[in-house]
Formats: structure tokens, C-alpha cells, sequence
């Protein structure tokens, strides 16, 4: 009777399998993506772009994107410069999470991160992870990535349910694991081609070439810092960092010879982000990774010279951390700001905090003072006033 | 970085939960809620009609849903049509809803509103139609609203009451149908397409919700108008206007 059954659903499955294998769109790579091009209304192609088009909507009014005008108004001219065919069917978001990242959905709809702004160095290496997520709309990643999900997870499914049918139930478990490595093998490819394309229109537009490689290069130490390096390479989903520099190092020897000037952008840029550096500094010190933090204060301090923004920081870091001898360590940096001239007022604030934790009052008293004197409108200015009257 | 991939986790907890009601729920008769301490809305009132929320998807063979443009295109003209042509014959006032897209903190402002409704409609759903999630708060009672935030659309359109209809359908592949009867004879049920919604009457001057009513059907198809008019009939049943 089993076998009967197995024969049975066996036959209907190979019956069934030459007209369900492949729905609607074939694995692979599609076509580039045309200027101004929309999918057939009938496409898988068009259902994603439907569900995009939701998800951005919500996104605009999420309140987590910077409205900026002056803000993506530089961003947006990085991706004209970059592909003057493809920029007017971009729409960039920029959203504020302290985390390196950005995003590009199928329907052009792209999203860069607070936290890779805050960690780019100059326009060169912005304009290179833009030029990588440009990659992902102009090849239809999410479209090929939907295509393999789509017929890997098809496959799997009659698969399982056969050898459940035989009797081995094993095999199927090892097939899904065998599937998932392939979706995510899939994805690592992308990555990788992404990488190049986004380094040759980078280049292109004569930005320079060392600039990909040093990007990921600083993001590597600071994950290596904070301790996320232990990943697993079968899932990762995407190459190895130390993978993506090496091969980027190659083509930036490679191109560097090609011209005898190129830009990095580097006034330009720390001009655009300079009236937003400091909101994005608080939220990256109250990320809770200190030890990554630690390392991009660092690398800032020695890429932009010291200032008083930076060491207030690093000092607030220390603070927010409070193990052993971080009051000092938090006190010593604020004492460098107030040097450095022009400190933020909040440092009144906090060195009268870490003073209070060690038990210097007198200390205490006079920063929280001198807070509501350079703060007169401090939105706190009560529960500091009752400080300074528990403490006299 | 990566190419974003379309997955809504919120989407497949509701699924999930559908799952759930369908089994719990199977041999409810009435549905529908009428809100507490809500006045039923008098014999010609201004209706603003908010613009369906519907995707319809299609189950792949594997199992995951599918955004289809296409259907949902077919959907949304054939509910439209049906809900204007159920709801002419109650001598309401229908005021279609335009978003003032040229106003974006207008449009802001009923953005949010629209998600919120979302929102609210899904803590509904789980919470008011299955007994597992009943909330000790809400027993026995049906008080549940969007708060005063709507007044703008009553300032902004002239409407006493808005309708909100929330769609989602999913019909299986042919390669979903035929594993769905391969595993049958395996003696394994597995899910087909299904259809769920939910639809609210809110008073714009309270931001209660007057009436409200799910819709869960394993069967059924918005992408003919015969079938959407019965979906929209079932729907709107016991409502108020």
C-alpha cells in the first residue's frame, strides 16, 4: 500500500513539477534594468514593485527620515554624478539609525543609513557604496534573489514531501539545509558583482579608486572590535569583508594609474554632514557597543583632528559604559574638550554627572551651574536645579 | 548590504493567526461588533469612503505568497464598485477619499491615520475573535478606537463617519493545487489560498469604532466581481448605515 501511494504521488509530481517549476520568470540573470523602464503589469516583477511601493510610502512617513532638503540634496547629486541615466528613477530615503547601512528595493526606492554617513570618511567612499546599491537596481538583484527563493523553496517542497513518502524523512531536512546554503550562495554572488559595478562607476565619475577598499576596511576593524567576527561562513549572507577589500585592492591598483588626479570629496562632504554630526554622534555612543564605538571615535579623532565634539563623546562613551576607572577616563576627555574651546554645552552636564559619582560635590555643583549658564533654556533645567540645591 | 528582500513578518504572524480562527472560530454566526456607547449613526449621514487597502498574492508551490499587481489591480476596481454600489442603496452621502497629496503635512497627518487603522483593525482581529488572546481589559465589551486623531479628516473632507476596508487573498498556484492533492492522498492537509479582511465604520468625531466586521474564507475570489460582491455583502453585514 505504501508503495502504492509513494508510485502514485511520485507519477503526480513529475506530472505536475514541468508546469509549476517555473511560474513566472525564469532563474538567472534578467535583463539590466532601462532609464525610466516599469515592469509588465503581469510580472512577478510588477507584484514585488506593488509591495515596495506600500512599504515606501510607510517609510516617508516613518518619522525616522531626515527631511533635509540641503542634506539630500547632496546625496542626490552623488548618485546623478555616479548614473545621470538612472538618478530620476531613484528615490532615496535617508534614515536615521545609528547603523552602517544602506538599501536598494526593486522599485527604486533607496535607503542609506545615519550611521554610514556619520562613518564615511569622504564623498568618494559614500558615492561608492551608493554606486553598489545602484548595482542591485540596474542588474534586478531582489528580482533574481525572489526568482532562486521562489523555485529553490518549490523544489524543496515536492522534494520533501517525496522522500517523506519513501520513508526517509532525513534526506528532506539535509535538502533544506543544502537549499538554504544556495539561496544565500546566491546572494554572496550578487554582493560580489555589486562590488564591481559599484567600483566602476565610482570610478567613472572620478572618485577614487582606493576609497571602496578603505571603507570596508574601516568598518572590518571596528566589527572586529565590537566582536562580531565570529560568523558563520555558511550563512553569511554576504562575502567575507576581508574577501571584498582584497579584490577591491586589486582593481584600485589596477585603476589608480588610469589618471593622474581623482577626488575624494573630502571638505565637501564633512561640510554636508557637519550640522547633523552631532545627533548622529549621541545616537551612535548610545548604541551600547562600546568597544565599536571606541574604535570609530578613535579612527574620527585621527582622520579629523581632534576637536571638542569628539572628545565630549569619547567621554560620554566612557560614561555610559561605568565600569572601573571610567569616571576618570570620562572626566579626563571632557577636561579635553573643554580645552579644545567651543565644547558642547551638554559637557557641563555630564562632567558635573561623573563628578557626583565621585563624590566631588563641590565639582558637581559648579558644572551643573555652569550647564544652565551656557543652557539657559535647557529643557532639564529642573531636575538640574534640584541637584545644585541638594548639593549646597 | 543587501538587495531587500520582500518578506512582512507582521503579515505572517496574522496568517498565522488566521490559521488559528479558522479552526477556533469555524462556527461563529455573528461577527460582527457594534461599538459600546457608540449613537448609531443617523438615516443620512456624510460617509467618507477611505481607499480599500487589498493585495492579493498567489501560494507558490513551496508555500510563500506572491504580491500579484495584476489581480490586485482587478480586486480593487471590482470591490470599489461594489462597495459604492452596496452602500448608494442606504441614502448615505459617499465622499470618496482623495489624499490632499499637494499638502504633505495634511497628507502626513492621514498617512498616519491610515496606518494607525491598521493597526487597530489587526490588535482587533487577534485580540476580539480569538478567545486564546482575549484581553482581561476587554471583556465582554467592544470600545476600541482610533482616538481623536480623525477629527482632521472630518475637518479636512466634511465627513461624520469613515469606512475603512483591509483585504488580503491569496489563491494557490497550479503547482500549489497539485501538491495540495499529492499530500492529501498522503494523508497530509496543507493550506491552500485564503481570504481575510476586515472592515470598520469610525465615528470621525470620537475616533470610535461604531461597527466592525472580519472576513475569513477559504474560499472565495475578489478578482471576479461575482464573487468580490458576495465578499463585499459578507463584509459589511449587520452594518449600521
Amino acid at each position: 500500500m505504501k508503495r502504492f501511494k509513494f508510485i502514485l504521488v511520485f507519477c503526480l509530481l513529475c506530472a505536475v513539477c514541468a508546469s509549476c517549476a517555473t511560474p513566472r520568470g525564469t532563474p538567472g540573470a534578467p535583463d539590466d534594468m532601462q532609464p525610466s523602464q516599469r515592469p509588465d503589469a503581469s510580472s512577478d516583477e510588477a507584484g514585488l514593485w506593488m509591495y515596495m511601493d506600500r512599504i515606501e510610502s510607510r517609510l516617508k512617513t516613518s518619522g525616522r527620515v531626515v527631511t533635509d532638503p540641503a542634506l539630500n540634496a547632496y546625496v542626490r547629486q552623488i548618485i546623478c554624478k555616479l548614473d545621470p541615466v538612472h538618478c530620476a528613477d531613484i528615490r532615496i530615503y535617508i534614515v536615521d539609525t545609528p547603523h552602517f547601512n544602506a538599501s536598494m528595493a526593486p522599485n527604486g526606492c533607496m535607503q542609506v543609513w545615519t550611521g554610514l554617513m556619520l562613518r564615511a570618511e569622504n564623498e568618494a567612499q559614500l558615492a561608492y557604496v551608493l554606486g553598489h546599491e545602484m548595482a542591485h537596481y540596474l542588474r534586478r538583484h531582489t528580482l533574481q534573489q525572489w526568482r532562486t527563493v521562489r523555485n529553490t523553496s518549490t523544489a524543496l517542497a515536492f522534494f520533501s514531501l517525496a522522500t517523506a513518502a519513501a520513508g526517509v524523512g532525513f534526506a528532506g531536512s539535509l535538502a533544506q539545509l543544502a537549499a538554504l546554503g544556495a539561496i544565500f550562495a546566491y546572494s554572496r554572488d550578487q554582493e560580489r558583482e555589486a562590488d564591481e559595478i559599484g567600483f566602476e562607476i565610482m570610478a567613472k565619475a572620478d572618485y577614487e579608486p582606493v576609497q571602496a577598499s578603505q571603507i570596508w576596511g574601516d568598518l572590518l576593524a571596528e566589527d572586529e572590535a565590537g566582536g562580531k567576527s565570529a560568523r558563520s561562513i555558511f550563512f553569511a549572507t554576504h562575502p567575507t569583508t576581508t574577501e571584498r577589500i582584497a579584490t577591491l585592492r586589486n582593481l584600485a591598483d589596477k585603476t589608480a594609474k588610469e589618471r593622474s588626479s581623482w577626488t575624494a570629496g573630502r571638505e565637501a562632504y564633512l561640510n554636508a554632514i557637519q550640522p547633523f554630526r552631532k545627533e548622529w554622534l549621541h545616537e551612535e555612543v548610545h548604541k551600547g557597543n562600546f568597544n565599536g564605538s571606541m574604535v570609530l571615535l578613535n579612527r574620527l579623532l585621527k582622520d579629523q583632528g581632534a576637536s571638542a565634539e569628539l572628545h565630549f563623546f569619547l567621554g560620554e562613551l566612557y560614561r555610559l559604559r561605568g565600569e572601573k576607572d571610567d569616571c576618570e577616563n570620562a572626566r579626563a576627555e571632557y577636561e579635553k574638550a573643554l580645552q579644545l574651546g567651543n565644547p558642547p554645552p551638554e559637557v557641563f552636564r555630564s562632567l558635573g554627572v561623573v563628578c557626583l559619582r565621585m563624590d566631588k560635590a563641590k565639582e558637581a555643583c559648579d558644572s551643573f551651574e555652569e550647564y544652565l549658564k551656557v543652557n539657559p533654556d535647557a529643557s532639564d533645567r529642573q531636575i538640574i536645579e534640584s541637584y545644585i540645591n541638594r548639593l549646597r | 548590504m543587501k538587495a531587500k528582500i520582500v518578506v512582512a513578518p507582521r503579515r505572517a504572524t496574522v496568517l498565522l493567526l488566521v490559521s488559528a480562527l479558522l479552526i477556533v472560530c469555524g462556527g461563529c454566526v455573528t461577527t460582527s461588533q457594534r461599538g459600546d456607547r457608540c449613537a448609531t449613526p443617523p438615516a443620512s449621514t456624510n460617509v467618507l469612503l477611505i481607499e480599500p487597502d487589498i493585495i492579493l498574492f498567489e501560494l507558490t508551490a513551496g508555500g510563500l505568497e506572491e504580491p500579484r499587481a495584476d489581480w490586485t489591480e482587478t480586486a480593487k476596481v471590482n470591490v470599489a464598485k461594489k462597495l459604492d454600489e452596496v452602500l448608494k442603496k442606504t441614502g448615505d452621502k459617499l465622499i470618496p477619499h482623495q489624499p490632499p497629496v499637494n499638502v504633505p503635512d495634511r497628507m502626513h497627518t492621514q498617512e498616519q491615520i491610515l496606518k494607525l487603522h491598521e493597526v487597530v483593525g489587526q490588535t482587533v482581529l487577534i485580540h476580539k475573535y480569538i478567545p486564546l488572546y482575549d484581553l482581561p481589559t476587554k471583556q465582554g465589551c467592544f470600545d476600541w478606537g482610533l482616538g481623536e486623531c480623525v477629527k482632521s479628516l472630518k475637518e479636512d473632507t466634511g465627513a461624520d463617519y469613515a469606512l475603512f476596508v483591509y483585504l488580503r487573498d491569496s489563491y494557490a498556484s497550479p503547482g500549489r493545487a497539485a501538491l495540495i492533492v499529492a499530500a492529501a492522498i498522503l494523508g497530509v492537509g496543507l493550506q491552500g489560498g485564503v481570504q481575510l479582511g476586515f472592515a470598520s465604520l469610525v465615528d470621525l468625531q470620537t475616533g470610535q469604532i461604531v461597527w466592525f466586521n472580519r472576513l475569513i474564507s477559504p474560499v472565495g475570489d475578489l478578482r471576479t466581481p461575482e464573487a468580490a460582491e458576495k465578499a463585499i455583502q459578507e463584509l459589511l453585514v449587520n452594518n449600521p448605515l
